[in-house]
């Protein structure tokens, strides 16, 4: 079999005046689980989209195992498993009913269709659901419901479209623990996410803004290529604190986290105690400033500011 | 191999859209209550027998042959007399307001023309705002003139000695009708209806059901696994095809109970026949929900596409021939015409195939070329 998963040679797509991908270049290696990360609108969606055939390039092509996937679409598909972003579940039906649906038009043979439902209810915990309507599902288990239906055909690559968005901190565990198992089953994944601590637990990570893939790298590689450095602080003021702060010289990104301020300076800009100065010079009460364990929430913070600026 | 895997599919979308309508309460008021509803309303409503029409009468006359006259026509049971006029002025005012429909005005002189033997005239003012119930009224007064003439004929005849005979006219028209002995309209307006009642059913069940999927996001997860077109488009129009074929088995058995209409031909042969309609009808809402952006414009689109040709153009209200020619030729291309022939043939004249087979020709043809361009039009994308 292929080693490259997904390969995309200058993939491009536009709607209208939108150019939502602008000559992507993409591999994802067999067996990794590969992060697409980026703020709204960087066209993750618009990518997934593309490799499911859902979508028809402008320019550029795209291959999954080796298959291009505008030729061979439907071939593509019988080996792709995809969780849209929005709900693709059928609300009137129950969770056994949606799970028997996908297995029909997946054609999984009935032998092996009960034992794979079953594996993948008890891991998602919602055996004891398959009766209840898909619409009255929570959140985090309309996901894990709609993950199972992404997977009940064991497909060769898996796209999860922002598989976690809007659900519980309990229910993203689960499902990722789900997520970090299937590469021991042969199972390619290409997750878009927009929370940067699940872009940790990724193999490695594409970094997405306006339609260009600004980087490429582990998570680990992202921070290490971090030219600025974080500082965290105290402000009694949080908004005060941050305008001034976003006006500073050398402040690369300002962000809050949790009761703390936490931004990013360059190289050449201000320290600790030089940042907590200037802010009592214009007159905002600041404490606490001090050199922090670099991040990748700032890197992709500063990648996205960057285009932000270059815009 | 891949004839089980494509039933297979296409019976997970049947099974999905079948459960779809079962569990949605407006999907199932909508497939049982809309037709016996709109057939209850429209049997009932549009009828066009002639029964008690108001007029009014100015009699300059006031004899015995006058009052004799007036009578005559009050006892037909068509006609109920609503008041008596004085003054000529109150003619067109009594019409314009609608408290009569025709006013009968007898002149002086009218009873003793007819008892010296010479002919009498009377002057009928009809309204002619609602032309076809005037021209109905028209005719069944002509005939109640008629009659009445004949009648006094005859006693003049006696009491001067002559043979009754003597004065029966050369020429009489003995009318004899076809097919609705009784001229009752329900017999007519009822198999229409049940035709137009399955057309707007038609339409509103498939044009949403592509729209809806794309509009709760169902359709993108449907759209990316490997099911074909045709599955798609066979697996939405089955359980709708058993619904409406339902549907149609309702709207005969209400015609029966409530209107005492039934086909006079094959029940088996119409059923047939229906489905082959049916398969029609849907598909082009279907094709219309697999085109539209949002639900709204496909409901919208296939009403205007199906319903108000079958209303208007196909021969339900106005005879198919007595159109200007363009339209003629629109009627043709509409499923509904053929229909509408067939449904009444088999109502009406208990008709068999062999007396509409181009018909039936047609329809198949029509349901065919529907359910392929459906097909071909299928886009398995979201663009
Ligand atoms: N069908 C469409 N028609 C018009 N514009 C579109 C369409 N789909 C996407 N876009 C535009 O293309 C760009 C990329 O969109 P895309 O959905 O791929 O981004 P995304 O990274 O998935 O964002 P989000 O985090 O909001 O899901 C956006 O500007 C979006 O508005
Ligand atoms: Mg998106």
């Amino acid at each position: 079999m292929h080693d490259l998963a997904i390969r995309t040679e200058d993939l491009t797509k536009s709607f209208g005046e939108i150019r939502a991908l602008a000559g992507l270049d993409l591999e994802v290696a067999r067996g990794e689980i590969f992060g697409l990360v980026g703020p709204d609108g960087a066209g993750k969606t618009t990518t997934m989209r593309l490799l499911s055939g859902l979508l028809r390039p402008d320019a550029g092509r795209a291959e999954v195992a080796g298959l291009d996937v505008v030729e061979r679409t439907e071939d593509v598909r019988r080996l792709l498993g995809y969780l849209p972003q929005t709900f693709a579940m059928l609300h009137e039906l129950t969770v056994a009913e949606n799970i028997e649906y996908f297995a029909d038009l997946y054609c999984i043979p009935r032998g092996q269709f009960a034992q794979r439902s079953d594996e993948l209810l008890s891991a998602t915990g919602l055996t004891e659901f398959t009766g209840r309507r898909a619409d009255a599902l929570s959140g985090g288990m309309g996901q894990k419901l709609a993950l199972i239906c992404s997977l009940i055909h064991r497909p060769q690559v898996l796209l999860l479209d922002e598989p976690t968005r809007g659900v519980d901190p309990v229910s993203r565990r689960d499902l990722w623990r789900i997520v970090y198992g299937l590469p021991a089953e042969d199972v390619t994944v290409l997750i878009s996410t927009p929370y940067a601590d699940e872009a940790e637990r990724c193999n490695r990570l594409g970094v997405l803004v306006d339609g260009i893939l600004q980087t490429v790298g582990t998570p680990q590689d992202l921070v290490a290529r971090q030219t600025s450095r974080p500082i965290e602080l105290q402000a009694t003021e949080q908004r005060l604190a941050r305008n001034a702060l976003e006006k500073l010289g050398g402040v690369e990104t300002v962000a809050v986290v949790g009761q703390a301020l936490r931004i990013t300076v360059r190289r050449d800009g201000p320290g600790p105690e030089e940042v907590l100065k200037a802010l009592d010079g214009a007159g905002v009460e600041a404490t606490e400033a001090h050199w922090a364990q670099p991040r990748l929430a700032d890197a992709l913070l500063a990648i996205a500011e960057r285009c932000g600026k270059d815009g | 191999m891949r004839r089980p895997a494509t039933l297979r599919r296409m019976l997970a979308v049947a099974r999905a859209e079948w459960r779809h309508n079962y569990r949605d309460a407006r999907s199932l008021a909508i497939v049982i209550a809309l037709p016996v509803f709109l057939l209850l309303i429209y049997g009932y409503g549009i009828n066009l027998d002639l029964r008690d029409l108001p007029f009014a009468v100015q009699d300059l006359d006031r004899t015995e042959q006058s009052a004799d006259f007036v009578n005559r026509l009050v006892r037909s049971g068509y006609f109920t007399l609503a008041r008596a006029i004085q003054d000529t002025r109150e003619i067109d005012s009594v019409i314009e307001v609608g408290a009569v429909r025709f006013v009968l005005v007898i002149p002086h002189g009218f009873g003793g023309d007819l008892a010296s033997g010479r002919p009498a005239q009377v002057q009928v003012v009809l309204d002619g705002g609602d032309s076809a119930t005037a021209s109905v009224a028209l005719g069944y007064l002509q005939a109640l003139v008629g009659d009445h003439s004949i009648h006094l004929a005859r006693r003049w005849a006696m009491r001067h000695g002559l043979p009754a005979s003597a004065v029966e006219p050369a020429l009489r028209v003995v009318p004899r009708v076809l097919y609705n002995p009784e001229l009752r309209s329900v017999n007519f307006i009822v198999p229409g209806l049940i035709a137009v009642i399955l057309t707007l059913l038609a339409a509103l069940l498939t044009s949403g059901c592509i729209v809806r999927e794309r509009e709760g996001g169902s359709f993108e997860a449907l759209a990316a696994s490997p099911i074909a077109p045709i599955e798609i488009v066979l697996g939405k129009l089955l359980p709708y095809a058993v619904i409406s074929f339902v549907d149609i088995v309702l709207c005969m058995v209400v015609g029966r109970l409530l209107f005492g209409v039934a086909p006079m031909g094959d029940k088996a042969l119409l059923l047939g026949l229906s489905l082959i309609y049916l398969i029609a009808s849907l598909s082009i809402g279907l094709l219309v929900s697999s085109l539209a952006r949002s639900h709204q414009v496909a409901t919208l689109i296939a009403f205007l596409a199906t319903v108000l040709p079958s209303l208007l153009v196909s021969g339900f209200a106005f005879p198919v021939r007595s159109m200007p020619v363009a339209l003629q030729a629109i009627a043709q291309i509409i499923p509904a015409t053929h229909f509408l022939i067939i449904i009444r043939a088999i109502y009406l004249k208990g008709a068999g195939v062999s007396a509409f087979a181009p018909r039936v020709a047609a329809l198949a043809a029509m349901a065919l070329a529907l359910v392929l361009l459906t097909v071909r039009t299928f886009r398995k994308r979201l663009e």
